[in-house]
């Protein structure tokens, strides 16, 4: 290294971290600050924001609507999340068993269908779920018609009332679980790649170790696998919660009129009813929720680890 | 106690992957309290075999027995054997305490009793006061005393051992070695133990199964398979050997003689039946061959005219390179006694080298197995096992 005196070394580590502080000065920083601003402002008789300081827009984050949403939509990312979870971590130890050249590949294939756009992705769920859609297509056509002829040779009250059940459309576009799909298709990488770099990690002999000390296969992955890849699955589960407690473009798309989570409330105050305000105020809610919660949990995954249980507590 | 059965019988076993062999039909009697271990380059089976009494791997064809039980398609954890593994396997999550009572406490004991056995087994490898330290915080040498613990304290019928001073430094593994062999006469377990290191299995086992290509080619106390070898390869790959090629001119009570290509005639224990006029390969080891001046000819045993090529100085030995006539070479290693006669010979002397006749092997020329170094083999990419 050259010779530099203090002063220099600092110019120059100014320099070289400059682009990447510039960028996120620029375009979060800033942003988030004129965003938090405005929650403190009022809404212009014509939209737009006056700044006269106030708390009212957080005031009114208080009414009970409001709380049956945020509610709603804590519940949709919950469900959503354990769904992902249920499916994604078996997914993520199938792959990680695999030879390495396979791997890859059941990586690529999870990972290919996330280069179509979101947008697209979710209408096409649409297509799926809605009344004359792919599901409800199979659901009234050829299951009606194996119902009907069920109820024609062995007559009784569950044939007929099956084939009763099948002669409708499921009505499933506009409800949670059409948004829970939705979400858990769009959601479902973010949990399997980090569950997989954990397991991935993991090596298998200790499993082979927990069995040869009279472990069987459940208490192997409850006492050595499970707390060896908790981070992949904290990692997981926070990367799937958040995007889908602000989700807006699915509940948008697959919810319906009736279904409304957060997201689409910020975007209602932000493109509808242009209050700019209580939009913001909403949003800078959210993020303080996300963000409490998130602290929350990781504290909860560092110091409760699971390994301090059992034996020494009985001693 | 009923001693007479075997605590491990391998009856016909072989173990097939898709394109291998790893194993192939293998049978074998460990006998109750015996420090056996199972000796061959990587990709002999040997490690297979092992997990095969394990329960990890399944036999294809054949049946393993513990204590006289078959054990079928047991899993793992229902076998009365515990495994110390390469690579130690310590649980990275749990301290030393759990790790060691982990075994105890998935038999469901009582936690009182656990307690008391767990800090006695790590009493016994010397590692009391550490219980509360995590694996990653004890040295290796420490971790693999944890690992031991951790499966003596079950107390199996069978500790199966895979390469376990492997990732040591030389002088630990020395160390180790003393260790464990005085463990096991404390602890009366039988142990298995898998290696490649031909010093290893003679300084532990009270008997040594030499393997190769999924084959046993040699069962014997260290002294059979070191002194008298069954097979040119076991020959080469335990120890250090010479090698002489010469032709059977007949037999000579146990012993053959057989003539060189210099046309010296030497005798030797045949490793089978030689017929007169065979090509055969004699074997010797490096430390039994004697040097004498020219003038001096020794009386009895086998004896051939060499010249020194060179003279190593390594410590404790010194390595003479010999040229025969035949132009073949000769190790000899002369060990640096007190008041030791080194000095008597150097580079280009012409000598007799002479060495017992009842220390000499013939083979056949087509024994199994190539004249290759021990590290060659170990280079040749056999499968050591399918993960």
């Amino acid at each position: 290294m050259m010779n530099l005196s203090p002063r220099q070394r600092r110019v120059s580590l100014l320099t070289l971290i400059a682009p990447s502080l510039f960028w996120l000065i620029v375009f979060f920083l800033v942003p988030l600050l004129i965003v938090a601003a405005m929650s403190f402002g009022q809404r212009g008789t014509y939209g737009g924001v006056e700044w006269n300081l106030t708390l009212n827009n957080f005031g009114r984050l208080a009414d009970p609507l409001y709380l049956k949403i945020f509610r709603r939509s804590f519940m949709i990312a919950g469900i959503t999340t354990i769904v992902c979870l249920l499916i994604g971590y078996p997914l993520a130890y199938w792959i990680a068993r695999r030879a390495p050249k396979r791997r890859t590949l059941f990586i690529m294939l999870l990972i290919v269908p996330f280069w179509t756009n979101f947008l697209v992705r979710t209408y096409a769920w649409l297509l799926i779920l809605r009344d004359q859609g792919l599901v409800n297509l199979a659901w009234t056509g050829p299951l009606h018609s194996a119902a009907l002829w069920l109820a024609a040779t062995l007559p009784g009250g569950f044939t007929s009332s099956l084939s009763q059940l099948t002669a409708a459309p499921l009505g499933l576009f506009g409800t949670d679980l059409a948004i829970i799909i939705g979400l858990v298709y769009g959601w479902l990488p973010d949990m399997v790649l980090p569950c997989y770099a954990a397991i991935e990690r993991y090596d298998f002999s200790l499993s082979e170790a927990a069995e040869d000390l009279y472990a069987n296969r459940l208490r192997t992955f409850t006492r050595v696998v499970l707390p060896l890849t908790l981070p992949g699955i904290m990692a997981g589960s926070v990367l799937v919660f958040i995007p889908s407690l602000g989700a807006y473009i699915t509940p948008d798309l697959l919810g319906g009129a009736r279904s409304v989570m957060i997201g689409n409330v910020i975007y209602s105050q932000f493109m509808a009813a242009r209050d700019y305000p209580f939009g913001a105020a909403v949003a800078m809610g959210l993020m303080a929720v996300m963000v409490i919660g998130t602290i929350i949990y990781f504290r909860m995954g560092t110091s409760g680890s699971p390994e301090v249980e059992s034996v020494e507590a009985g001693i | 106690m009923e001693t007479n059965i075997p605590a491990v019988e391998l009856v016909s076993v072989s173990k097939f992957f898709t394109d291998v062999t790893a194993v192939d039909d293998l049978s074998l009697s460990i006998e109750d309290g015996e420090f056996f271990s199972l000796l061959g380059p990587s990709g002999c089976g040997k490690t297979t075999t092992l997990r095969m009494i394990g329960g990890f791997e399944m036999p294809s064809q054949g049946e393993v027995h513990i204590c006289g039980e078959p054990q079928g398609f047991k899993p793992a954890f229902k076998r009365p054997v515990n495994t110390v593994f390469q690579n130690y396997a310590l649980f990275p999550h749990m301290s030393v305490f759990q790790n060691t009572a982990f075994g105890l406490e998935m038999q469901k004991a009582p936690k009182r009793e656990i307690k008391g056995r767990v800090l006695e087994a790590l009493e016994m490898v010397r590692l009391g006061g550490m219980e509360n330290r995590k694996p990653s915080q004890l040295s290796g040498g420490q971790q693999q005393r944890v690992a031991l613990a951790r499966a003596l304290i079950n107390q199996p019928k069978v500790l199966l051992l895979d390469e376990p001073l492997g990732a040591l430094d030389l002088k630990l593994r020395k160390a180790m070695q003393l260790e464990l062999k005085d463990l096991q006469s404390r602890v009366g377990i039988t142990f298995i133990y898998v290696t490649h290191d031909q010093e290893e299995a003679l300084t532990m086992s009270d008997r040594i199964g030499v393997m190769r290509r999924g084959k046993l080619l040699q069962v014997g106390s260290p002294e059979q398979v070191y002194e008298t070898p069954a097979t040119r390869y076991v020959a080469n790959f335990i120890g250090d050997s010479n090698y002489l090629g010469g032709r059977v001119l007949g037999q000579d009570g146990g012993r053959i003689r057989a003539e060189l290509a210099s046309g010296e005639q030497l005798s030797a224990l045949p490793a089978s039946d030689l017929v007169t006029g065979t090509t055969v390969t004699l074997a010797f080891r490096p430390e039994k061959v004697r040097m004498a001046p020219l003038d001096l000819r020794p009386g009895v045993g086998n004896a051939i005219e060499c010249r020194i090529t060179s003279v190593v100085y390594t410590g404790s030995f010194t390595t003479y390179l010999l040229s025969a006539k035949s132009e073949e070479e000769i190790m000899v290693r002369w060990q640096n006694e007190a008041g030791s006669d080194r000095q008597r010979f150097s580079a280009g002397d012409a000598i007799w080298a002479y060495w017992p006749a009842e220390l000499t092997t013939a083979f056949p020329e087509d024994d199994e197995g190539l004249v290759v170094p021990p590290s060659a083999a170990l280079d040749s990419g056999e499968m050591e096992q399918v993960p």
